[in-house]
């Protein structure tokens, strides 16, 4: 009996878990790929990781998707194909990138004249090489990397603004509100998750705020998948001596950070989430009570000032009995904006219904400088990240002044 | 009390006191006086690391809390390891299933917080004879026909529950993450560290029911009985001893080991379906460590990895801090393959 039994087991592990990580039928090739196009109801793919450990976005998106869907078969269906309903077909891509390729191609092949998807940048990167080849639209409601449209990609497209574009924002958000509040920001520490998404935004923000004459350190990175405190980083930032912490990162990591900062009650002026998971969820609120309080997120968002929003969600509300995320509205604009691709065709073909999108200007339900129209590389030109802050329990929107439902409070709980 | 004196079970087998895994489950098989110098070893190292460490950093503060942080995370991984260590010390079986069980508990304890407002320390009533059942009945149920079975039969059996009790919790309580709230939780601060109440009563926990462990296996009919299993089930059976109940039992104890380490840990964690899989690759390397099948080394592992995790971060800053966990892994099973408090096989 030795260690060697116990390392031939851990390696049966990974076999085994490798094994049951590759489920997934994958219909090949695209031969069926204008099966039922031209007539019955015109197919739009919804491509969400349902079941795993994202079920609840990926729930999330698909039923903004779906409602989406409804509200275009109410409003008369597609006009110029003389009132043809639309109708929406799904995939799981449970999280995985593999699984996301191959059920892409099966909702190709049953006909969908554009995909909608992913909330995950590793799956949608493997979903756009798929949909590039098989000459159909991928409009992407939630993807942060900003790599995908680096590659020239003729039918990628995204509502939501980019990695880069929420840096930037929240660099120059944190300027302006700190300015404002009369303490202007001198040294930011920045704590991020480790992968793409996390050192990503941390470059951006670097770059932007050294333009700004910001200071940017330390940067702090840690692994999102196993940590389990957060104390010592927080620990570092307060021997920096920085004003401002900033943190992108996830759910589960984003409430740790906010129970170390509580513990450790560093010499702050403001904790900034930048892409963050936690700090603009109305779950972050409620699992974090007071600790959470005044927050602030720079990310993308519902329009909390439109009123066609706001029936939206309150329609999920009374649908589902929960709260509609940013992720599910995105999910609604996606879809009406294919829906816009094939009414300004006035055709199914993929080719068509592409160049239809590429040019077509849909009011988003999100917070958008203007209509979603697409740039060249396929990135939504009049994307805008907005910041919100926790303000007596509840997430509102704070700047740019005319989507602010509050002015921002630029302090923090324990130091005041 | 003359046979605990030697290593206990030896006098049930004295042919084969060099590999008896009875031994393994004491914390000193190789005489005080060999373990206190590997102990010294250990802790020359981990003394030379803090100091590296210190020049890393250039933050007395920074380091300090790292090392403070490290050794309460590691209390509550050597708490973890001590159940998986006993099961396999005794049973032989590597229980891929250990984070899945923890799991449970974990959400038991959130169920019945969220249900009656018990104070979530309370939940250990329920949690742990809960555990302490389940144990039992995956012994019974899936396990015990195993015995003389390959080791892929073992495997396959604990994997596929533990695949099974996660998405099985997936299912009942859905992927949103749980969070369990200590109330009247406190923090303190020693020599500038942040303490927090729950990570201090955790590892205190740890350390109490280590000991309560340690005292059961050394000090009680039960004990006794248990390592007469582990050192020779044959001869065991042969002087009246009911093999297939302790399996059971034992199981059962390590399942609920477990238990008791999840309400500990439900308040400083998120709780998802899938948080098992965070704690079981770390307590397998710290099972490995401390000497597979001590309870004892358990611990000491459980604090060493611990702090090996904190000071990763330090050390190597942008990287997972389970490549230090790895690196040392990897140096241990090269130099000491029997871990570092077993004993050569």
């Amino acid at each position: 009996m030795s260690a060697r039994k116990l390392v031939a087991g851990l390696g049966a592990c990974a076999v085994l878990l490798a094994a049951a990580g590759c489920g997934g039928s994958a219909p090949s090739g695209a031969a069926g790929a204008a099966g039922g196009r031209d007539t019955g109801p015109v197919k739009i793919g919804a491509l969400h990781p349902v079941s795993g450990g994202l079920a609840v976005d990926g729930q999330q998106m698909r039923r903004g998707a779906r409602m989406a869907v409804e509200a275009i078969n109410a409003a008369g269906g597609i006009k110029a194909l003389g009132g043809r309903k639309v109708e929406l077909v799904t995939g799981d891509t449970q999280g995985k990138a593999e699984v996301g390729q191959s059920e892409a191609q099966r909702l190709i092949s049953e006909g969908a004249v554009g995909i909608v998807g992913t909330y995950q940048s590793a799956v949608s990167t493997n979903v756009a090489v798929v949909t590039e080849r098989n000459e159909v639209p991928f409009v992407m409601d939630v993807t942060a990397s900003d790599e995908i449209f680096a590659h020239g990609y003729d039918y990628s497209f995204r509502v939501q603004p980019g990695s880069e574009v929420i840096s930037a924002a929240a660099a120059k958000y944190l300027k302006a509100v700190s300015e404002e509040a009369g303490e202007p920001v001198k040294q930011v520490a920045f704590l991020h998750e480790q992968s793409d998404f996390g050192s990503g935004a941390a470059e951006a923000f670097a770059a932007a705020a050294g333009d700004l004459g910001i200071k940017v350190d330390p940067v702090i990175s840690y692994d999102a998948a196993t940590v389990s405190d957060l104390t010592a980083q927080i620990t570092q930032v307060k021997a920096s001596g920085a004003d401002v912490l900033a943190i992108a990162g996830y759910y589960r990591d984003g409430l740790l950070a906010a129970k170390a900062i509580n513990a450790v009650k560093p010499g702050l002026n403001a904790v900034w989430g930048v892409s963050n998971g936690a700090f603009d969820q109305p779950k972050f609120v409620a699992d974090t009570g007071a600790l959470g309080e005044r927050y602030f997120s720079t990310n993308y968002h519902f329009d909390a000032q439109d009123p066609q929003t706001r029936e939206l969600r309150a329609e999920y509300q009374r649908r589902y009995g929960a709260p509609m995320r940013t992720g599910a509205v995105l999910a609604y604009d996606a879809v009406q904006t294919i829906a816009a691709g094939v009414e300004r065709a006035g055709s199914t073909d993929p080719l068509e219904v592409r160049d239809g999108i590429a040019g077509a200007e849909v009011e988003p339900l999100t917070v958008g400088s203007g209509p979603i129209s697409f740039a060249p590389n396929g990135d939504n030109e009049n994307a805008l990240p907005v910041l919100m802050q926790v303000q007596d329990g509840k997430v509102v929107q704070v700047y740019p002044e005319d989507k602010a439902e509050a002015e921002p409070n630029y302090s923090v709980t324990w130091r005041s | 009390m003359s046979d605990t004196k030697n290593g206990g079970a030896a006098t049930l087998d004295p042919a084969t006191p060099e590999s008896s895994p009875a031994r393994r489950l004491l914390a000193a098989p190789d005489g005080t006086g060999a373990l206190l110098r590997r102990a010294g070893v250990v802790g020359g190292l981990a003394v030379i690391a803090i100091a590296v460490a210190l020049l890393k950093s250039g933050s007395g503060l920074v380091v300090w809390q790292s090392v403070v942080t490290g050794l309460l995370m590691g209390g509550l991984y050597g708490l973890i390891a001590m159940g998986l260590t006993l099961i396999f010390g005794v049973l032989d079986i590597v229980n891929f299933a250990h984070g899945a069980l923890l799991a449970i508990a974990m959400f038991i304890a959130f169920g019945v917080v969220q249900g009656t407002g018990l104070h979530p320390y309370l939940t250990l009533l329920v949690a742990v004879p809960a555990l302490f059942l389940i144990g039992a009945a995956v012994h019974r149920g899936l396990l015990s026909g195993t015995g003389g079975a390959s080791l892929e039969n073992q495997l396959l059996i604990t994997l596929g529950l533990s695949l099974l009790l996660e998405n099985g919790l997936l299912m009942f309580f859905g992927a949103e993450p749980k969070n369990v709230s200590l109330p009247g939780d406190f923090q303190f601060s020693l020599f500038g560290a942040v303490v927090a109440g729950g990570r201090l009563y955790a590892f205190l926990g740890a350390l109490l029911i280590g000991a309560v462990l340690f005292w059961l296996l050394r000090r009680t009919r039960f004990g006794t009985a248990i390592r007469a299993v582990a050192a020779n089930g044959q001869g065991a059976e042969l002087v009246g001893v009911n093999v297939r109940r302790v399996h059971t039992l034992t199981f059962a104890i390590g399942t609920a080991c477990a238990g008791a380490a999840a309400v500990l840990a439900a308040p400083l964690v998120t709780v998802t379906p899938t948080l098992g899989e965070q704690f079981n690759i770390t307590a397998f390397v710290v099972v490995v460590l401390g000497g597979m099948g001590n309870v004892a080394g358990a611990l000491v592992g459980g604090l060493l990895i611990g702090l090996v995790e904190q000071l990763t971060t330090i050390y190597m800053d942008g990287q997972s801090s389970l490549l230090g966990v790895f690196v040392v892994f990897l140096i241990v099973l090269f130099l000491r393959p029997q871990g570092l408090f077993g004993r050569r096989a």
